[in-house]
């Protein structure tokens, strides 16, 4: 068996609780993970195995406890805790609980989210990194093994966070990452890992959720017979091309092997793939100036989920692209062309495709990232074969019609589709467009 | 399907089990063996289960007089089975060297794949030509790329192993006891496949390496205390 602590066993913390140990969760490269208990409550304890439970990373620890987790998306360190039964020590930190899924499960197909919960676990990975960011951190071991998504609604789970450090202090590493997701710099041994191979990280994380593909293996890592270290270290740090780098052809999907990539890169929007091929050109080698932000990504993930179209014919999720209307497009699972819906386009030059299952978010008038308030639905009239915007604020709107008169929409009313028709939420205006 | 496409792509990794099976095996080292191999199994599968871009298939090759398959066709981790062995006669080893380079042509091994990781466990010496058989791993370039790992039980010729593993940086694995057998065995079956997917990186400054780390590894600071200190050889 050789598990360091048994059913029953206690652990203290130094502020006066004690946990007891319920089960054997599994074991890592650090140490172990058990159910404990302590108060009619159930925690997870990390115990590290004796060779890692350096006084560095207690000091680190110690840190992460202090600083807190930057938002509700972390599995964060909660107290360092301490055994008579075994040297060293251990945190406790939250259970994760069933409904989040590993990426693998995505990678496997094992899981079927929507794109529109795809795109919000994307968005909210890139806000809960730009919140670790924000508190001078940097996470430096983003891989599939430790981000978790609820492929139901898109809430996310960032795991393994004693990894977690101030960002530039390069006394103590632990970990460099999973090849694959290491910015260039560190696989080539030129750099520790900080805030902006955190942005390459993400820029891949995000680009294996989109596209279910990694962003340089094409043609190249097709032609590597055996993938061991020397293959990795040319591939993703040595010589590294984008598959879809518009000057360098040499790296494209290879039909049959890379699929995923030639279906969802014709699929997505261009503004989203100019971020992709910026953040995987300029972005490889330039650390400190090529990679995208997380506000960028932010911004764009934002825009994509509210590009999302209904195909007419078979009801699958396709994208409109506003910056490339006069392509025509087909869905991507029944062929059907396209029809471009209504758009409602804000005065900020934001704009929504609105579809039945539209919403209309705080965000959308202030730039607030305030997703929890929705302000605006979509509803249908209950005998004509009409729809409008609900108003689901608590204020009063206004519409001017085409001969320039003003209508108040109250709360709860609903306001019918009409091309042209101007409403004035207050913070900013939006126009109905039902033609491009 | 809400989303197009299918799975990742993907490399297979070909792990073998190559197991002794000579006489002196029979008791308790062919049954720890038996016992451990089949409890890598649930282990082997969660690691496939959380590395969406290998694919783990599993084989195993036993040597006594002569050398045969128990398990010839590659087969994914989660349909393998582990058959108990038996333990009689001499250590062909070189025959079983011989039958395993069939299998790292080209074909059947595919063009693409991950490191094929290859695991021998034994307790003896050799009783036949063994050198010829480790040129023939070692003339195809699939058995040059392997990873190569060696358990030695008790008295084994370690001289021998190292040959087979040929890598400095890599010892082999010395089982004095069956816990540090059962150990080892469960090393290799889980950090072992898991570097071979994910290698680790060097630090700036560092100088490369092999990719399989095994001085750092924690099981073998979890080695019995009377092992560490004691002068003493266990003996079976």
């Amino acid at each position: 068996m050789n598990q360091l602590f048994e059913k029953g066993q206690k652990i203290n913390s130094p502020v006066g609780l004690e946990y007891e140990i319920l089960d054997f969760l599994g074991s890592g490269g650090q140490g172990e993970v058990y159910l404990v208990k302590s108060e009619n409550k159930q925690y997870a304890l990390k115990w590290y195995f004796f060779k890692q439970a350096s006084q560095e990373q207690k000091i680190a620890l110690e840190k992460l406890v202090e600083i807190g987790s930057p938002n509700n998306c972390f599995l964060w360190p909660i107290e360092l805790v301490y055994s008579k039964d075994n040297q060293g020590f251990g945190y406790i930190m939250g259970l994760r609980d069933k409904k989040y899924k590993s990426i693998n499960d995505l990678m496997k197909r094992k899981i079927e989210p929507t794109f529109y919960h795809l795109i919000s676990a994307c968005y909210n990975l890139v806000d809960s990194f730009y919140e670790l960011h924000s508190k001078g951190l940097c996470y430096r071991d983003i891989s599939f093994g430790n981000v978790f998504f609820d492929p139901k609604n898109g809430e996310v789970l960032i795991c393994d966070n004693d990894n977690v450090t101030v960002n530039n202090s390069n006394g103590f590493i632990s970990v460099l990452g999973t090849p694959s997701f290491m910015a260039p710099e560190i696989v080539r041994g030129e750099a520790f890992p900080n805030r902006n191979t955190d942005l390459y990280s993400l820029s891949v994380l995000l680009f294996y959720l989109l596209f279910i593909s990694h962003p340089l293996e094409g043609k190249r890592e097709s032609n590597i017979h055996c993938m061991d270290t020397r293959a990795m270290n040319r591939l993703y740090g040595e010589d590294p091309v984008f598959i879809y780098d518009p000057n360098n052809l040499s790296n494209r999907p290879e039909p049959g092997i890379h699929e995923n990539a030639i279906i969802f890169w014709r699929i997505y929007p261009k503004y989203l793939k100019d971020l992709f091929i910026r953040a995987f050109t300029k972005g490889l080698n330039d650390p400190n100036n090529g990679r995208v932000r997380e506000i960028e990504w932010r911004d764009g993930l934002i825009l994509l989920r509210d590009s999302i179209i209904y195909c007419n014919n078979c009801d699958a999720e396709n994208f409109g692209d506003i910056t490339n209307i006069n392509n025509e497009k087909k869905c991507w699972q029944c062929q059907n062309s396209l029809e471009y819906p209504t758009i409602l386009q804000f005065s900020s030059s934001n704009f929504i495709f609105l579809n039945s299952k539209s919403n209309i978010f705080q965000h959308h008038l202030d730039h607030s990232f305030k997703f929890d308030k929705v302000i605006g639905t979509m509803n249908k009239h209950p005998s004509k074969n009409l729809w409008g915007i609900k108003n689901e604020s608590s204020r009063n709107w206004t519409v001017q019609k085409s001969d320039n008169t003003q209508v108040k929409i109250e709360p709860n009313q609903t306001v019918s589709l009409k091309n042209d028709l101007k409403i004035d939420f207050g913070e900013i205006w939006g126009e109905i467009k039902s033609q491009l | 399907m809400t989303l197009p496409g299918g799975e990742i792509s993907s490399r297979p990794l070909h792990f073998f089990w190559i197991v002794d099976c000579s006489g002196s095996m029979v008791g308790d080292k062919i049954q720890t063996v038996n016992n451990a191999l089949d409890e890598t199994i649930p282990e082997m599968i969660k690691i496939a289960g959380e590395n969406a871009k290998a694919h783990l298939f599993v084989r195993a090759l036993k040597f006594s007089s002569g050398a045969e398959w128990v398990v010839k066709d590659p087969t994914p981790v989660d349909q393998f089975k582990w058959i108990p062995l038996d333990a009689d006669g001499v250590t062909d080893m070189g025959a079983a060297f011989e039958l395993l380079s069939e299998e790292l042509k080209m074909p059947p091994m595919p063009s693409r794949a991950l490191p094929p990781v290859l695991v021998l466990i034994s307790d003896g010496q050799p009783t036949d030509d063994y050198k010829c058989g480790l040129r023939s791993i070692f003339n195809e370039p699939w058995g040059k790329k392997a990873v190569r790992i060696a358990i030695a039980i008790g008295d084994a010729d370690v001289d021998t192993l190292k040959e087979f593993i040929a890598d400095p940086e890599i010892p082999v694995l010395e089982a004095r006891n069956p816990q540090a057998l059962t150990r080892f065995i469960k090393w290799v079956s889980t950090a072992v496949v898991e570097k071979s997917i994910n290698p680790p990186s060097k630090l700036p400054g560092e100088k490369g390496h092999s990719g399989i780390q095994i001085s750092n590894d924690p099981i073998l600071e979890k080695s019995d205390p009377e092992t560490k200190s004691s002068t003493e050889i266990d003996v079976w």
